[in-house]
């Protein structure tokens, strides 16, 4: 095993049926390293993470988590990590004290070092004062926070986090991104997912996409961004049908791509000042007009949108 | 020790959850108040307290002389007036039918009891006819139900008893024989007497016997005889509830997505089912215990002897529990879950408890009503607990609650063998 490697992810294959969800996922997450797995909704990123939880046997393959089988030591591998869960899995009718000293006991903490720990991470999570308060009671936010705390309370070297700011509000949002980078900084490794272009841009060391239960690429944010060729992105909104008028941008020079997608045509150009006047004339000519215009630098759905021809959304 | 701590949590959970509370709890203790205060009276009074039937008994029947003065007439007034009925009946003789009839009119009296002249005479003479007349309110229906039942029982055995005397005294009159009064008298009475022992045997009521429930303080007392079995009933009913809905909570939590997040701690498989199981138990346990404890102090309802006692707790505990997860096991999610218990628990519920209402019905005992709640397990613990407070031993338990344990068995290993195959 390689002690840098915390996880270890080698040909994963998961299918439901007739429905292949994972098909032939690899990746290395680095020690004390932020991994984002980043994709739109039903990418597989939910359950690549829940193979690597040992939530889900995989149909082929295997993942070693602290060089520990997913397979063959799925107690140890469970031990090592801390999961947080999409959905907020809580139980509403116990206080917020309640639910974590059930939770810590799961992981095997007992008696003073699980009260200890308890109050360290209300304290973490913010919600000291509301410790016995019924979590159903709770805003979203809190949930949120609380949810997240339970797998702080046992230590785990490594957490594994799927989608932890869904349907919150921007200043919990931001809250969950800044402990995500606190635990890291102190020295916990993250295996993240995320359908937010901005928070796998935030947040990583190292990126990889998914698509369709594939991994269709990895790297640091520079390296994916290279993918491009660090060609700007223009948006566009055209007064009439679109496909007679992306005939003649395709052939305008210095257009690399040209895609549409519900109305919004999506031109990448290595210098969008040179070819932004040549995409107005070709629509006058063509009998068009163009109602807005959105110019963006390379970033990772330009990287996305290069990779699958389709804009990264939920 | 995660096993206890995943009951714990359960059992918490339970207590504070107002659907266990109301369902598991309240509404079987309300059903018990309800009908204690429907029959009337305080359990400290100790008296029966439902209000009394007036009866009005008008006999015009006449003793037939040469059949040793024998008096149909006379012997159900008898019957009427026994000590026997005299909580259940209040009985008057009048001489005159119509003002018989005028007081009933009148709600002076709720039923009027006609006996016909002739009525003696009849059972002996082959073509003889005669028709005892029950007049009552029309709008009282158990008072009068309680006299026709009576009247009805002590005319079939009459009638039986004129066509045995009939066919004795054909019989004989063909053998030559002489046939007096005394003879046909005497073939009446051991038909009379060997139907009762043969109605005994079958399980049906004796003519005069008002049934009661074994037990020091319910003795006497038919008001908390009656509430006793409806608690009784009601407790085996609700338990076979508590069981269902505590098994919910498996499905629930696979739902909330605590129990997935369980399955991604350090914790075994057997010890996260295990828990959920002990939980189920517990909760029945706590129910029953309750419903028992509370009727024991409120209607004084006596359980029985201890040993028996104790093999219809464990057995109603077990069986209920693993019915609960039986049928649960069974069903994709929640929203079915409501359905099943809504409507299946019910039927079956209701179904296995019915002996509680049809127990004094004439004819019911021995019938198809009495066999029909044995096809549920509820049924079982029904007679199991029937058994108990009817002051049966441990041999008299011994099959109900042998039966409870194998259902428990079957039940229990499907169910663990589902949702093990389910959650793995």
């Amino acid at each position: 095993m390689d002690d840098c490697k915390a996880i270890q992810v080698q040909d994963l294959h998961k299918n439901f049926g007739d429905v292949y969800a994972v098909q032939g996922v690899s990746f290395d997450v680095q020690t004390g390293e932020i991994f984002s797995l980043l994709g739109p909704n039903g990418a597989g990123k939910t359950t690549t993470i829940s193979m690597i939880s040992c939530l889900l046997q995989p149909a082929q393959g295997d993942a070693l988590v602290f060089g520990h089988s997913i397979i063959r030591e799925p107690m140890a591998v469970k031990a090592a990590i801390g999961v947080v869960p999409q959905e907020i899995a809580l139980y509403e009718d116990l206080s917020a004290r309640e639910n974590l000293s059930f939770w810590g006991k799961m992981y095997g903490l007992r008696g003073k070092p699980l009260k200890q720990r308890v109050d360290e991470v209300l304290e973490i999570i913010g919600l000291a004062d509301r410790q016995k308060g019924r979590v159903g009671k709770f805003s979203g936010g809190m949930k949120r926070r609380l949810n997240i705390g339970i797998a702080l309370l046992h230590k785990p070297r490594l957490f594994i986090m799927d989608e932890p700011t869904v349907g919150i509000d921007p200043q919990s949002r931001r809250s969950i991104l800044d402990s995500v980078k606190e635990l890291n900084r102190q020295g916990a490794t993250v295996l993240y997912t995320t359908h937010y272009m901005e928070e796998a841009q935030e947040l990583s060391d190292h990126i990889a996409i998914m698509d369709h239960g594939k991994l269709i690429a990895q790297g640091t944010h520079e390296e994916l961004v290279k993918i491009v060729g660090e060609l700007d992105r223009i948006d566009l909104l055209l007064n009439v049908e679109a496909a007679p008028v992306i005939e003649r941008w395709k052939a305008v020079e210095g257009v690399q791509r040209v895609s549409a997608e519900n109305g919004k045509v999506t031109v990448l150009a290595g210098d969008s000042n040179l070819v932004l006047p040549r995409l107005f004339e070709a629509a006058t000519q063509a009998g068009a007009r163009i109602t807005s215009v959105d110019i963006r630098e390379p970033n990772l759905e330009a990287v996305f949108l290069h990779l699958t021809g389709r804009a990264l959304r939920d | 020790m995660k096993v206890f701590d995943i009951a714990l949590k359960d059992l918490l959970r339970s207590l504070r959850n107002a659907f266990f509370l109301g369902f598991g709890l309240g509404v079987p203790l309300l059903m018990g108040v309800i009908f204690y205060f429907a029959f009337g009276g305080l359990a400290s009074e100790g008296g029966f307290d439902i209000p009394r039937v007036d009866v009005l008994v008008v006999n015009l029947d006449e003793p037939v002389v040469e059949y040793g003065g024998f008096s149909a007439g006379e012997m159900l007034v008898g019957i009427l007036q026994s000590e026997q009925l005299a909580e259940l009946l209040a009985v008057t003789e009048s001489d005159s039918a119509d003002a018989a009839r005028a007081a009933v009119d009148n709600q002076e009296a709720d039923v009027a009891v006609i006996i016909p002249a002739g009525l003696s005479a009849a059972v002996f003479d082959p073509q003889g006819q005669a028709e005892v007349e029950v007049y009552h309110d029309p709008t009282l229906t158990i008072g009068p139900g309680i006299v026709k039942s009576i009247v009805t029982q002590f005319i079939d055995t009459l009638a039986g008893s004129k066509i045995a005397a009939g066919v004795a005294y054909d019989q004989l009159t063909e053998q030559g024989a002489t046939v007096d009064g005394t003879i046909l008298q005497n073939v009446a009475m051991q038909y009379g007497e060997w139907s009762a022992s043969l109605a005994e045997s079958q399980g049906a009521s004796v003519l005069l016997a008002v049934q009661s429930p074994a037990g020091g303080e319910e003795k006497g007392n038919l008001a908390l005889a009656i509430v006793g079995g409806v608690m009784t009933g009601m407790m085996v009913f609700y338990a076979f509830y508590t069981g269902a809905a505590s098994a919910l909570s498996i499905l629930q939590e696979e739902e909330d997505g605590t129990l997935p997040r369980l399955f991604t701690t350090p914790t075994p498989m057997s010890a996260i089912l295990g828990g959920k199981l002990i939980a189920v138990f517990a909760l029945v346990i706590v129910q029953v215990l309750v419903l028992m404890a509370f009727s024991s102090l409120i209607f004084k309802t006596a359980w029985g002897a201890a040993a028996p006692l104790s093999m219809a707790i464990v057995g109603l505990v077990v069986l209920a529990a693993s019915f609960g997860i039986f049928v649960m096991s069974w069903l994709k999610d929640t929203r079915q879950a409501g359905v099943v218990i809504g409507g299946v628990m019910t039927v079956l519920g209701m179904v296995g408890i019915s002996s509680v209402f049809t127990a004094n019905v004439p004819g019911a005992a021995g019938g198809f009503a009495a066999i029909l709640p044995l096809f549920t397990p509820q049924g079982w613990a029904m007679r199991a607990w029937q058994l108990v407070r009817d002051g049966g031993t441990v041999s008299d338990v011994l099959l109900p609650f042998a039966v409870m344990i194998a259902l428990t068995v079957v039940f229990f290993s499907i169910g663990v063998l589902r949702f093990r195959k389910r959650l793995a």
